[in-house]
């Protein structure tokens, strides 16, 4: 038998009517008072379905800032009692009294009606009072029950996360610690003719493709918007125009559907992918950050309390430098995946390109820093001399060396982070991990020094929803409350603020 | 105006936003508004979208799952608020299930300058559209609730505007859009059995401003 729940509306009162004329039979309602409470603001009332047919309904009355919630009423129609749709109108309530942040749930059953203490005795209903002959006309006592919620906080939140920060829109959706839908749509073709981002094309792409992307993800996760605990949403850093059609959507969202919202930290989320992937994170690690907006190196204690930044390229970022060497050497966008092709049968030693902000001078000031504009500049005037001198040049050695030129600076840095803070574990994330040779180099060093390399599946390691799900959902367990509706998208949002 | 029979809906509750300029966000009954909220300020749509969509329907006492339409203002404005608007709309029509539609926002600001000035005259709407041009419509009246667009919406150099539309004096208004008054608008299309159309996008009238990339010399 199929049983469908969902939140009544006026429509339904006639037959939520026959239902409590024939179950109430003393002490039913009267339609008016029913009527009114459908229809206030602190109500939550839903009906449950068999058939399409209304076959029971309960309601749950909770003010805004208190802390506690009552159950208004439940009624299953007598023939399809002991089905278990008394337990799911329960369930979904005492869900919605947790979400709307109640930690007690009250409510008066006639002294009588012995079936339905039991099913609240499931629910960790104790009774604390008794109501003399509160019942009318039959002068039945009610027994006032209550029960304590804050230990019932959901254990495996199922958080519904978007993402917008840069070119990729993407939902995901997550209960606790585990994956069940990320839907990635990417603007990156469209970049493709201009050699890079284009913020504004990127914007007009996350608008068309929220809705198509919140709908596949919903459909992947096979869940619908009731089922969805919370929202969680990218509120920085990345494209302050990208970021804004993201919450724009996200607040929306959160206030239609009731369900509370957490503005998470971009970078931050990268981190809490490796959850997805393992079921945990191990903490302490070292976080290394690449793509085509970033490159940053971080220092993460605890996942929600102490993540520090220790460096970041202070120029371009190092799938910026890929994109802009691809253009010197004529190949396309996106220059990672062409470099890395073409690098395959190239020298990885025959030009020796800088290491930026390696040299000794550099490293005291900028030990955990990046630089890759020189680097840049340095393959173009080798090509470019060549070129002017009517040389030969070979594509394959210039891609291969300055792929390594990358990969050297980032896993040495990396390493000598994990080394300095004595911490054995390396996380790698961003759109830049797909590189073979930075792979390849991290997994080598990485054995030679003792350190774990973690490295999250691609589709986590590129920007995503579903990261920012975990990341929403890992506040949600440590009991954090809900972002307030005023944050805002802010496109150099530190990684200490976790959380806005 | 037409009142549709009291049985084919119990209530006809809508949520009107708009982001072209500043933040506006309505709550209409039957196309009265109930709530309306204005934030002025041009630059804050993602921060105030959130709360003032929650304000109007508190305002209104409301519960989200009672809309039923929701009204999208789709400019012209400037990209980055307008954008805000359209995604919130979007996704709050997803979530409390309500179908949506696009209004052109400056018929909004149409509807409310002939609310006062009832004689029909040729009316020019106009925005700024920055790079000395504006985003503009012009307007003959009003007809069953709706304003009656005549040109645009359109961007151009403030000054040709008389020559595309063939007029050199026009009545002009400064009024700002109301989210109440797109609400209003989609009200007057819907009992008209208008349909508006299903995709709602913004009306850019400009493609992105970026150039392909040339050459490939970078090192200067």
């Amino acid at each position: 038998m199929k049983v469908d729940i969902r939140q009544s509306t006026l429509l339904d009162l006639p037959e939520i009517m026959k239902l409590e004329n024939s179950s109430f039979a003393n002490d039913a309602w009267p339609e008016a008072t029913f009527h009114s409470e459908l229809e206030a603001p602190h109500t939550y009332y839903i009906v449950a379905l068999v058939a399409d047919e209304i076959v029971g309904y309960a309601g749950l009355s909770k003010l805004a800032g208190s802390n506690q919630a009552d159950i208004q009423t439940i009624a299953v129609r007598l023939d399809q009692r002991g089905a278990g749709i008394g337990r799911a109108l329960m369930n979904a309530l005492t869900a919605h009294a947790i979400k709307l942040g109640a930690t007690e749930i009250f409510l008066e059953v006639r002294a009588d009606n012995t079936i339905a203490q039991k099913l609240y005795k499931v629910f960790g209903f104790k009774q604390i009072g008794t109501r003399k002959k509160y019942y009318q006309p039959d002068g039945v006592d009610a027994f006032i029950m209550k029960t304590d919620v804050k230990a019932a906080i959901k254990a495996e939140p199922v958080v519904l996360g978007i993402e917008t920060s840069c070119d990729e829109t993407g939902v995901g959706i997550v209960r606790g610690n585990q994956l069940l839908a990320n839907i990635i749509s990417s603007s990156m073709d469209k970049h493709a003719i201009f050699g890079g981002v284009v913020p504004e094309i990127a914007a007009r792409a996350h608008l068309e493709a929220l809705t198509p992307v919140l709908e596949e993800a919903l459909e992947k996760a096979k869940l619908t918007l009731d089922q969805i605990d919370a929202i969680a949403v990218t509120n920085g850093p990345g494209l302050a125009g990208a970021l804004m059609v993201g919450v724009g959507a996200a607040k929306a969202l959160s206030v239609a559907t009731g369900k509370p919202i957490y503005a998470v930290n971009h970078l931050v989320g990268h981190v809490g992918a490796d959850i997805l992937d393992r079921g945990e994170l191990q903490t302490p690690t070292i976080a290394l950050l690449v793509s085509g907006g970033h490159t940053s190196l971080l220092l993460v204690r605890d996942l929600l309390d102490d993540v520090v930044l220790l460096g970041e390229t202070i120029d371009d970022a190092a799938g910026e430098a890929f994109d802009k060497v691809a253009r010197v050497l004529g190949l396309s966008y996106p220059g990672g995946p062409e470099i890395d092709r073409v690098a395959k049968d190239g020298n990885p030693t025959a030009i020796r390109f800088p290491r930026g902000l390696s040299l000794p001078k550099d490293m005291a000031d900028h030990r955990y820093d990046f630089s890759f504009s020189g680097l840049k500049t340095a393959v173009a005037r080798h090509v470019e001399l060549a070129e002017s001198k009517g040389e030969e040049y070979s594509i394959a050695d210039v891609a291969a060396s300055f792929r390594e030129a990358v990969v050297d600076v980032l896993i040495k840095k990396a390493i000598s982070a994990c080394n300095d803070f004595e911490v054995p574990r390396l996380l790698l994330g961003g759109g830049v991990v797909a590189n073979s040779r930075l792979r390849e180099v991290a997994k080598e060093q990485c054995e030679k020094a003792g350190i774990e390399l973690r490295i999250p599946s691609f589709s986590l390691c590129t920007d995503n929803g579903a990261m920012i799900a975990a990341l929403g959902a890992q506040l949600i367990m440590a009991g954090r409350a809900p972002s307030s509706l005023a944050f805002s998208a802010e496109s150099t949002l530190p990684v200490t603020t976790v959380q806005s | 105006m037409k009142i549709p029979a009291a049985s084919t809906r119990i209530a006809e509750y809508s949520l009107a936003i708009d982001t072209s300029a500043g933040t506006s966000v309505a709550v209409l009954s039957m196309g009265k508004a109930l709530a309306e909220l204005n934030y002025l300020e041009p630059m804050t749509h993602s921060e105030r979208i959130g709360s003032a969509i929650q304000d109007v329907l508190t305002q209104a006492n409301l519960k989200p799952n009672q809309i039923s339409l929701v009204v999208a203002g789709v400019g012209p404005g400037p990209y980055t608020g307008l954008r805000v608007g359209l995604a919130a709309a979007r996704y709050f029509s997803i979530g409390s299930g309500a179908k949506l539609v696009g209004v052109c926002s400056l018929d909004a600001i149409a509807l409310d300058y002939y609310s006062t000035n009832t004689s029909a005259q040729e009316l020019l709407v106009s925005t700024d559209a920055r790079r000395k041009e504006v985003f503009w419509a012009t307007y003959s009246g009003v007809l069953d609730g709706m304003p009656v667009r005549t040109h645009g919406p359109a961007v151009n150099k403030y000054e040709d505007i008389g020559s595309i539309v063939g007029i050199n004096s026009f009545t002009q208004t400064d009024i700002g859009v109301r989210a109440g008054s797109l609400g209003q608008i989609a009200f007057a299309q819907d009992l008209a059995g208008l349909s508006t159309s299903s995709e709602v996008n913004p009306i850019y009238l400009r493609e992105p401003d970026a150039v392909p990339s040339k050459g490939k010399k970078v090192s200067g």
